[in-house]
């Protein structure tokens, strides 16, 4: 009953099941192409910066550092944030749309789901960092000690993302995994290599395809994907706490659990849009990954620009509204002019404005276009998470103590060596993993089609 | 098979017999307590045009989110928008006792109060009726062209009119952001002038679609088990109870959310508004609300026996047509009176809002076909199945 005229078609061409097999795993059994190489060696590059920027900080210190008494939460903090709201499309694809019975969610959740692993993996590398000491990180973990009867403080929104976080990465992951035990097994059955078939077939856990299996298969995504749309939501509220639990002007808002989970959501399923068109461009998968998917992916953007619109009205109307002066402060002298205005209107154009360009189809239709936009999201989403951690730290209660910030090399380094990170861990699931769920694709491949070609 | 409602006699005459009791309460409270009478009038007047706009709002995500399984029984959301225009009216009525309800709309406050002459630029009595007028003016002609392109459907088809649809749809939800958030600032929030929370919006649009979706959910059951909608199966419940369990979730976490980063924060001027209701004989509704909004469907939902079963799913309907009053009540009454009251008046007043809704709705609803005929999704509703 599925509507293909209306609703756009899920994959193209007259495919049959072996053939989406092989194009999908191709890429696999191809030699790594030159642009592959290139990135990676860009990334590695990266990466390695972001090394010796973590060893200066763990060697000297967070001296190293600009932040100070005033600004105490700098890049770190909003790179974690950045990287935590990228990571959650990666299960918001996957559980929300498997409830609401999204088919076009097929072709895409894969690679979400990768996304997520690596870009919640780069934000757990902030908080360790910032400890200081990061080789007593294990403090963090809540356990009957030798410390004295030291405990951690239960109260403390920190400790609830440790919590929260670590839940996340675990889920999210078995999630990704298991998800991909009956493409590991396709690869393992059609390789030629014997040195793949051990490999693939050691992660694919014996998988035979019987439909005893499959029952299971499906009972387990259910009973993770149910924990994983749970944690989806929970972690960015509670990252959201870690400022709304506060009394600072311009942190404490009720609105922010769900201002941080949809701008999460918005970073995310942008940077799943920029993903899917290099994969489509890269590998030509224009067959499995439509017009109509990026269609639907520009759509969410919209909808989901508009709340966020709707969020920063709400947030400069209220703190007027409040009578509050260091809300109205924070707000029209800190925000929307003084210092910071700069970022601050970055936020609202990049967020706000630009993605409304996708109301037009010409936009939506032209992948060059949405791919400069979906970038811009994402400049813009960090631009926001600077507005909120930066601008009200630098001038609170006490005009002695204001003061401006700005990251030194070590900082940067460090952000520049989570995107290596990112990058390599993206580049090596291009190479090595199937980017597109092949059973899913096939249980899609005759939704809308009337007369089956193959019984 | 009846393609259309009828709307017979007896329906008539219970209608407006609510009406008339409602209008009696209504009369009895102005002559004893006008405070309680106006409060009463806002209460039930919000309560139901929030479900309205819920259900309103239900068809237009329908169109935008391409869902077929809701096709067959669009009609009933259509008909629960028409009570748009009359809320509109009894909002405008409000007028009569602005000097009850809104603190902000004494005569003279802003002079002595310095929180009230700093937001008298935007609470003040014309601009809040020219602001009612803007956002019903809106819904009101959204909602129209919705209900008439469903209709001019019937009569052409083609799938012109489906995604000239499906484009309102999009302008609808866009301005409805905007509107509802302010609307919900102007004749909620604005009742404790003092206080301010900026999740307030979307926590009262939120609590909208959520009992809208439910008083959807009931009405197509009752119509079910009256004869019509025959097609209506276990898959659909199914939906229905997805969408009533996820808003429960919802309705929860934007409660929670509110509460728990006022309490943590323990700032005077914002913990003032649940002090009052932790005292003074509030507390006990407190829990109740949470109990009947979150816990009980929350709970009963959670089994997937219990969400395909047509009976249970209408009994978590019927808890949440009190849970919506409670949940009213509470954001209106801890403004208005020091202990909760609750009688005749409150009793009336509901019946007649009820009784003025029912008629209003069945109205609507026997102008065109219960089944649109031309709708491009019709059959996947039908024959809806979902494993």
């Amino acid at each position: 009953m599925y509507k293909t005229e209306i609703r756009g078609p899920l994959v193209l061409g007259d495919k049959t099941y072996g053939r989406i097999s092989q194009d999908i795993t191709a890429p696999i059994d191809r030699r790594a192409p030159v642009w592959w190489k290139a990135a990676m060696a860009v990334s590695l590059l990266a990466a390695t910066f972001g090394v010796i920027a973590m060893y200066v900080t763990v060697r000297y210190g967070i001296g190293t550092w600009n932040v100070n008494n005033s600004v105490a939460w700098g890049w770190e903090i909003i790179n974690f944030v950045w990287w935590i709201g990228i990571g959650h499309a990666g299960t918001a694809f996957s559980i929300f749309l498997l409830i609401l019975r999204q088919k076009w969610r097929t072709s895409i959740n894969r690679a979400a789901e990768a996304m997520t692993v690596f870009a919640v993996m780069c934000a757990a590398i902030y908080p360790a960092i910032h400890m200081g000491r990061v080789w007593l990180a294990f403090y963090i973990f809540p356990y009957p000690n030798t410390r004295g009867p030291l405990w951690v403080n239960f109260n403390s929104p920190l400790f609830w993302d440790f919590i929260a976080i670590s839940a996340y990465l675990l889920i999210s992951a078995s999630f990704w995994y298991f998800g991909m035990v009956p493409d590991f097994a396709t690869i393992r059955d059609k390789t030629t290599s014997k040195f793949k078939k051990a490999i693939y077939g050691f992660f694919a856990f014996g998988w035979t395809g019987s439909s005893k299996e499959w029952l299971r298969y499906e009972a387990l995504s259910y009973v993770l994907g149910g924990i994983a749309a749970v944690l989806v939501v929970s972690v960015h509220s509670i990252v959201s706490t870690d400022f709304a639990s506060s009394v600072i002007p311009g942190w404490h808002a009720t609105l922010f659990p769900p201002y941080f989970v949809v701008g999460a959501i918005f970073s995310g399923f942008a940077m799943v849009m920029t993903l899917m068109i290099i994969i489509r461009k890269a590998y030509s998968f224009q067959d499995y990954i439509t017009d109509s998917h990026l269609n639907a992916i520009a759509k969410i953007l919209i909808f989901v620009s508009l709340i966020m619109g709707t969020a920063y009205g709400t947030e400069v109307f209220m703190s007027w509204y409040s009578g509050n002066e260091y809300e109205m402060f924070t707000f029209f002298k800190n925000r929307i002019t003084g210092d910071y205005s700069f970022q601050f209107w970055a936020m609202v154009t990049c967020n706000a404005i630009i993605p409304q360009l996708f109301w037009f189809k010409k936009v939506r239709k032209n992948l060059t276009i949405a791919f400069i936009i979906s970038l811009i999201i994402n400049v813009g989403m960090w631009y926001e998470r600077f507005n909120i951690v930066v601008t009200s730290l630098a001038k609170d209660y006490l005009p002695s103590s204001w003061t401006t910030y700005s990251p030194t090399w070590v900082e940067i380094g460090l952000y520049i060596g989570t995107l290596g990170i990112f990058g390599i861990g993206v580049l090596f699931f291009f190479k090595f993993i199937p980017m597109i769920a092949i059973s899913e694709v096939k249980g899609v491949l005759n939704a809308g089609k009337t007369v089956h070609k193959q019984h | 098979m009846e393609t259309k409602f009828t709307l017979n006699q007896r329906y008539k005459i219970i209608c407006f017999g609510l009406i008339i009791i409602g209008i009696a309460a209504f009369v009895y409270g102005y002559l004893t307590n006008p405070t309680e009478a106006w409060a009463n009038l806002l209460l039930n007047n919000y309560y139901f045009l929030s479900i309205a706009i819920g259900a309103s709002f239900f068809m237009a995500l329908q169109y935008i989110t391409q869902s077929g399984w809701s096709a067959m029984f669009k009609r009933v959301p259509e008909a629960m928008s028409s009570f748009i225009p009359v809320a509109a009216i009894v909002m405008l009525l409000i007028f009569f006792g602005m000097d009850h309800l809104y603190h902000w709309a004494h005569h003279g406050a802003a002079e002595t109060d310095p929180v009230i002459a700093h937001k008298a630029p935007y609470l003040n009595i014309p601009f809040f009726f020219i602001r009612i007028v803007i956002y019903f003016s809106l819904w009101m002609v959204l909602t129209h062209l919705l209900r008439k392109f469903s209709i001019q459907e019937d009569l052409e088809g083609g799938l012109k009119y489906f995604e000239k649809s499906e484009l309102y749809s999009k302008i609808y939800i866009f301005l409805l952001g905007f509107t509802f958030s302010l609307a919900s600032f102007d004749w909620i929030m604005s009742l404790d002038v003092h206080w301010f929370s900026n999740i307030f919006a979307l926590k009262m649009f939120v609590t909208g679609f959520y009992h809208g979706v439910a008083m959807l959910a009931l009405i197509v059951i009752l119509l079910h088990e009256r004869g019509h909608y025959k097609e209506l199966n276990s898959s659909h419940m199914m939906d229905f109870s997805r969408y009533i369990f996820m808003l429960s979730i919802l309705w929860g976490y934007f409660f929670f959310a509110q509460f728990m980063l006022i309490w943590f924060s323990n700032i005077p001027e914002e913990t003032i508004y649940y002090a009052k209701m932790w005292n003074n004989g509030w507390k006990a509704l407190f829990y109740v609300n949470i109990v009947l909004n979150w816990f009980l469907p929350f709970m009963i939902l959670m089994s997937k026996k219990a969400d395909r079963n047509r009976q249970i799913v209408k009994w978590v309907a019927i808890i949440l047509i009190f849970g919506q009053w409670i949940d009213m009540y509470i954001h209106i009454f801890p403004a208005i009176t020091i202990t909760p009251v609750f009688g005749f008046i409150e009793i009336g007043a509901f019946l007649g809002f009820a009784g003025l809704f029912a008629l209003v709705f069945g109205y609507t609803l026997s102008k065109a076909a219960m089944i649109p005929a031309n709708h491009p999704y019709l059959e996947e509703s039908l024959y809806h199945h979902v494993e």
